[in-house]
């Protein structure tokens, strides 16, 4: 309980962290620490599949790609920002955090579940006969980012 | 005559406007005996659509108690033949007038469909087919004052299309609000009282009509159109459709829908509309100094004594109102057509670059003559009758106060008409006035048929009273009232009428007044223009300051910079930076987002997020 | 086959590179059209006759074995398909042309092909997690083509976009735990009988209002709608009418119409919370619409407005309400697809969309002009057209339901937006002939075909709109005054 408290605070903290923060490389780290908690979460959960594609898609593919941008723009010069928003940020979410904190408080114990039902099988059989409308969405999202790189990233010989 | 006949009236003008659309310049020898000829049928099938008397198609359409239902009775039946006589004579007019105009071909279409809508408003007898027809009539509306051409035509087109629009508008509303208090869409089967909810459908529908009609404070585009569109377009809609359709509708609301009693809240209301109109109309009319303006703030002014009179819920004023609603249209339509004859020949209408033009023009000054006498109400002639009886029925409901406003406005009514008749027809022909002679016979005949209706309606009043007026009435007043007005309505003897004639003889003197202090006629209203209080009046007036539509323009978009500055722009610069910061490079847009910026508006997300779940936890429970 | 909406425009986008390598302009043009048309036809002459008898469900075997591929048509779905086949077909019709000098029409086609195909998926989805995954087909194919053009300003949009739906997805995908949670499945059916045996109260009211903030910043409601004036405008033109008139009413309204009407059940909470986010909208997105002078700007905050009218509609409850609300959903979709598409004309004849810039345009492109005009009183109202018997069935319904004050704002938004289309119409079309587009021509021949298309629609549903009214959208309107019954009268599989 108590680990399990930790580890969520440390992943709001160290997400906040990563679109507070002014340098974009400790910005990517602490991205991929944040995805790093949440993936222990998963695995204390149950849920090893999430875990692992949490820890491996967040942590590792995505810093990667973000370091090396950061690295091949040499990134990481300071932004400049303007100063009078910097506080309507902070504020609202922590008050929204305190509100949160204690709405889920009242409500803990009392969300109505029906009786959970039978297991509905194997992550795989799941997956692939029990979600295959899914599925079919899953591989357009892939080529719509496909496509979608393909098209962004066009040698322009005429543009408007 | 079966049912389906009724569907003439409403697809007959439709489907030659279309084909005068269509017809090329080329055939336009073709396309005026189309229209004419036209127009000439749909009288003919208006007379024998009369003489049927009661007539009713109905047609299911929606369910939900929305059917296209048309209904022809007496009055529907009366406004028929007077819509139809209107565009057989405009349509004539316009074969002369509008020649050679550029945009001569798409007017005479948008007239006929006009035409079209405006027999489908007076016929339907559900409320979804009315609100169709009438705002169609929007549309040709702005069309047809865009055909002006002049530089301010569009915007005068748009803002008499957002005036009427609004008044649309509200009477949609209002009939929104009828047919749940009554229960059914059917306008011949409802009959509420006026309290409550009803007293609320009762006023916006109210604001509908009036405002179709002209009345204040929905007139400001009027004045507005007298200068950017076209002279033959002031004839035909201001001066003659909108008043027959927007007095038709008041009428309907007045005497079918609502049972509105002498004395009671409503009726005062529509009163203190029509006495304000009249007075601040006529206020306005009388220092014009261009011909066209000043007859439209009459057509404004005059539009006041039908809501006093159908205001008054006494049998004669009702009478009076309604009478007066059609001797309206015939002598203002005639004015207009007049100064439509003028402005063909002299090329202009302002009053001091023309004078004594009647040697040269004879049939349009005389026409104009007898018009302007109708409309001030001087005896025998058809104004007279129709504005004593509204005075009766003011005089009758005994707030005396109404039928002063009303003899004030009749006073400088006449007095502007002294000026300009004078300034344009009478008086000396200085060198500056340009050479005319007499329009061309299509333009001059209207002219004479109108003023001869306002001859034949006054001395022989017996014919459109009995025959047109009083069948509305029957029905709406205690048994055994008296219903004849044919009898003394020419009488000259009693007081009404005598103050009357003394309110004409004062205009008189003041004209005279007037004109000896500045020496030209069409000056002559200076000496009220210059009046202390009224002159400050009247400068804040020119510069639109009561002008609803104007003010209220200015504070929309008043209110639309605060909100776009407010509101809009703090989002906007919340992102800009980003891309000025980080440059235009495609790789440079891959950066995270910024603290502050990006954070700012999941800051809003959040907040409203919490509002929401708040907001609907607490009205769950 | 309704599984053919979503598989074939994916089938036809993954080939669409290849064919694109072969032929660079004239194939990809008529295999994206011909599915697109194909879709349209099948949609139109077998769809009604599909759901004649209640709502079709398919659950299709692959391989022999059963898999759990379960899509629903019923009137909703169905009247969402026609719009989407309808608006896409005309759009990609004016890609033709407009895409020419954009290049790469191939990978375009594809990318058009795959969000169609999102929004196909969404519609015939019968599951929550399903219209979450289809949602993000759609949007992701969305961010692709917002940024086509590849200037800074649509790299910016773009950009902006995407970070904003990301929220939109996070708290949906919260919402949707929270649901899952408490009645351990995401089908509707089985959801919707699992809340009614749960007493949920106050989890529900969070769950709804992380639902309204999903959808509600995809249907760019008021306050979460910041992100749509940006990204509408800066698109290229068919794609602005493809988010303008379907994207925002496919991943938006109707997910959720759906979800609070057939699987929550309406509530006067929830019908209250619609109505005013729908009327806020409408006011202050008219307000904002007065004070621009970028033309596709105006469109887009006319589009926010309009939106929250159509939201207003739905949130009533009433029978009458949801069909005033369906019927103005689908008139705007066409109407505002016609406009941004003549827009587009505009901005490719004279390349600007400021409106003090232009002037007269009428007289050398009358055809854009007339459409545009046919568009403009059909969103503000003014009959014969489609849009004055929306918003008169909206405003009645509304009185009739006893709420006056909404129909008094309602009013007073539709004076408004006559007026703001007014001035778009004067400023760009009316007016004196500014020299410097005297050399202007008529918009190409495809461009013109769709805005003539699609005005016709609009003139044509103006006047059969009784028709159109009882064979379409009177099922659309069945199906969610049915409530709850909906799904799991017909829905249990």
């Amino acid at each position: 309980m108590v680990l399990q408290t930790a580890l969520l605070i440390g992943l709001v903290i160290f997400s906040v962290l990563a679109i507070l923060l002014k340098d974009l490389l400790k910005s990517a780290i602490s991205l991929a620490a944040a995805s790093l908690l949440l993936g222990i979460i998963f695995f204390r959960m149950n849920a090893p599949y999430a875990g692992v594609f949490e820890i491996s898609v967040v942590a590792g593919l995505i810093t990667v790609l973000f370091i090396l941008t950061i690295a091949l723009t040499g990134g990481g010069h300071d932004v400049r920002e303007s100063k009078l928003v910097n506080w309507v940020f902070p504020l609202v979410f922590v008050a929204f955090i305190v509100i949160d904190a204690l709405v889920m408080k009242s409500l803990l114990g009392k969300v109505p579940a029906l009786p959970s039902g039978t297991e509905a099988g194997v992550f795989g059989d799941v997956l692939w006969k029990g979600r295959t409308l899914d599925l079919v969405g899953q591989i357009a999202v892939i080529l719509a980012g496909v496509f979608a790189v393909l098209a962004l990233f066009r040698k322009r010989d005429k543009h408007d | 005559m079966t049912p389906k006949m009724l569907l003439l009236p409403v697809l007959g003008p439709a489907v030659l406007a279309v084909v005068l659309l269509l017809l090329p310049r080329t055939l336009r020898l073709v396309r005026d005996v189309l229209a004419v000829g036209g127009a000439a049928a749909l009288v003919y099938e208006a007379f024998a659509l009369f003489a049927v008397k009661d007539l009713r198609l109905t047609l299911p359409w929606l369910g939900l108690g929305i059917d296209f239902d048309l209904r022809l009775y007496h009055f529907s039946s009366f406004i028929l033949i007077a819509l139809a006589g209107f565009l057989l004579l405009i349509a004539l007019y316009t074969t002369v007038k509008m020649k050679d105009a550029p945009r001569g071909r798409e007017f005479m279409a948008y007239i006929f469909l006009t035409a079209a809508f405006a027999n489908g408003a007076v016929l339907a007898n559900n409320f979804v087919p009315l609100v169709f027809f009438w705002e169609g009539l929007l549309v040709t509306l702005y069309g047809l004052i865009t055909i002006g051409g002049r530089a301010t035509s569009g915007r005068t087109a748009v803002k008499a299309l957002l005036i009427s629009g609004f008044c649309d508008f509200s009477m949609i509303l209002g009939i929104g609000l009828l047919w749940t208090v009554s229960g059914t869409a059917t306008m011949s089967e409802i009959s509420v009282e006026p309290t409550g909810l009803a007293a609320a459908a009762f006023i916006l529908m109210m604001i509908g009509a009036a405002g179709k009609a002209g009345a204040m404070p929905f007139h400001t585009w009027i004045p507005d159109a007298a200068v950017d569109a076209p002279v033959t377009f002031l004839a035909f809609l201001p001066a003659a459709f909108e008043k027959l359709l927007g007095i038709y509708l008041l009428a309907r609301i007045s005497l079918d829908f609502f049972k509105i009693r002498p004395g009671s809240a409503m009726s005062l209301l529509l009163m203190i509309v029509g006495a304000v109109t009249i007075v601040l109309a006529v206020l306005m009319a009388l220092v014009q100094k261009d011909l066209k303006r000043l007859l439209s703030y009459h057509a404004v002014s005059q539009v006041g004594y039908m809501v006093l009179g159908i205001g008054t819920a006494i049998p004669i004023g009702i009478a009076g109102g309604l009478f007066h609603m059609i001797n309206n249209a015939i002598y203002k339509s005639g004015l207009f057509l007049c100064a439509g004859s003028v402005e063909h020949r002299a090329g202009t209408t302002e009053l001091k670059k023309l004078g004594g033009l009647r040697r040269d023009m004879p049939l349009t000054a005389f026409g104009f003559t007898v018009c302007a006498l109708a409309i001030s109400g001087v005896w025998p002639f058809n104004g007279f009758v129709s504005k004593e009886m509204v005075f009766h029925g003011a005089v009758e409901t005994g707030y005396t106060v109404f039928a002063i406003a009303a003899w004030i406005g009749a006073v400088f009514t006449f007095a502007s008409f002294l000026k300009a008749g004078h300034a344009v027809f009478f008086g000396e022909r200085t060198r500056e006035v340009p050479a005319v002679r007499e329009s061309q016979p299509a333009m001059v005949l209207p002219i004479l048929v109108l003023a001869g209706l306002c001859i034949l309606f006054g001395v022989y009043n017996k014919l459109p009273l009995t025959l047109f007026i009083q069948p509305i009435l029957e029905g709406h007043t205690e048994a055994g009232a008296h219903l004849d007005f044919t009898s003394h309505a020419l009488a000259v003897l009693n007081p009404i009428a005598l103050i009357s004639i003394g309110c004409l003889v004062l205009a008189f003197l003041l004209h005279r007044f007037g004109l000896r202090k500045f020496g030209k006629a069409a000056l002559a209203s200076e000496p009220i223009h210059n009046l202390p209080v009224l002159h400050q009046v009247y400068d804040l007036a020119e510069r639109r300051v009561f002008d609803p539509y104007e003010q209220g323009v200015k504070v929309l978009q008043g209110l639309s910079t605060v909100l776009y500055k407010a509101v809009d722009r703090p989002i906007d610069f919340v992102f800009e930076k980003i891309v000025t910061v980080t440059g235009a490079k495609f790789t440079g847009i891959l950066k995270k987002a910024h603290n502050g910026h990006y954070a700012n508006y999941l800051a809003w997300c959040l907040a409203g997020l919490v509002i929401l779940a708040g907001l609907i936890g607490l009205l769950a429970k | 086959m309704i599984i053919l909406f979503v598989v074939l425009p994916l089938i036809v986008a993954g080939l669409l590179p290849l064919v694109g390598k072969v032929s660079r302009r004239v194939l990809p043009d008529l295999l994206a059209n011909a599915t697109l048309l194909f879709l349209l036809v099948y949609a139109v002459v077998a769809g009604r006759a599909l759901i004649a008898g209640g709502p079709v469900l398919q659950q299709t075997a692959w391989l022999g074995e059963a898999v759990n591929l379960r899509l629903a048509l019923d009137g909703f779905s169905l009247l969402m398909l026609v719009a989407v086949s309808l608006v896409g077909l005309a759009a990609s019709l004016f890609s033709i042309d407009y895409m020419e000098h954009y290049g790469a029409k191939a990978n375009y086609y594809a990318l058009y092909l795959v969000m169609v195909a999102g929004m196909n998926g969404l519609v015939l989805a019968t599951d929550l997690f399903s219209v979450y995954v289809f949602l993000e087909v759609a949007a992701v194919a969305s961010y692709a083509l917002v940024a086509y053009g590849l200037g800074p300003d649509e790299l910016e949009a773009a950009f902006k976009y995407l970070m904003l739906s990301v929220v939109a997805s996070a708290f949906l995908l919260a919402a949707i735990a929270v649901v899952f949670g408490m009645t351990g499945s995401l089908e509707f059916a089985a959801v919707a009988a699992a809340l009614k045996e749960l007493n949920a109260g106050a989890v529900l009211a969070i769950a709804s209002a992380c639902f309204l903030l999903g959808f509600g910043l995809k249907a760019a409601l008021v306050p979460f709608h910041a992100w749509l004036p940006d990204a509408h405008p800066s698109a290229p033109a068919p794609i602005s009418a493809v988010l303008s008139g379907l994207l925002i009413k496919v991943s938006g309204v109707y997910a959720m119409a759906r979800i609070f009407l057939n699987v929550f059940g309406l509530t006067p909470a929830l019908s209250t919370a619609l109505m005013v986010l729908g009327a806020v909208s409408m006011v202050v997105a008219a307000f904002l619409a007065l004070g621009q002078r970028d033309m596709k700007r105006m469109l887009a905050y006319s589009s926010i407005s309009q939106v929250g009218l159509v939201v207003l509609g739905i949130g009533i409850g009433t029978p009458l309400g949801i069909a005033g609300g369906l019927f103005h959903l689908f008139n705007h979709a066409l109407a505002k697809g016609l406009l941004f598409l003549t827009s587009g004309s505009v901005q490719q004849a004279t390349g600007t969309r400021d409106l003090d810039a232009m002037g007269g345009l009428a007289k050398r492109m009358p055809v854009t002009a007339a459409a545009s005009l046919i568009g403009s009183l059909s969103i503000a109202g003014v009959p014969p057209l489609n849009g004055f018997w929306s918003k008169l069935i909206i405003i009645v319904a509304l009185v009739q339901a006893g709420h006056p004050v909404f129909a008094v704002v309602a009013v007073l938004a539709s004076v408004l937006t006559l007026w703001y289309y007014l001035l778009i119409q004067r400023k760009a079309f009316f007016g004196k002939l500014d020299e410097k587009w005297a050399a202007v021509k008529e918009a190409p021949f495809w461009m013109t075909v769709a805005t003539v298309l699609l005005a016709l629609l609009c003139v044509g549903i103006g006047i059969l709109f009784s028709s159109t009214v009882t064979n379409w959208i009177q099922p659309a309107a069945d199906v969610l005054a049915d409530g709850v019954q909906a799904v799991t009268g017909s829905w249990g599989f």
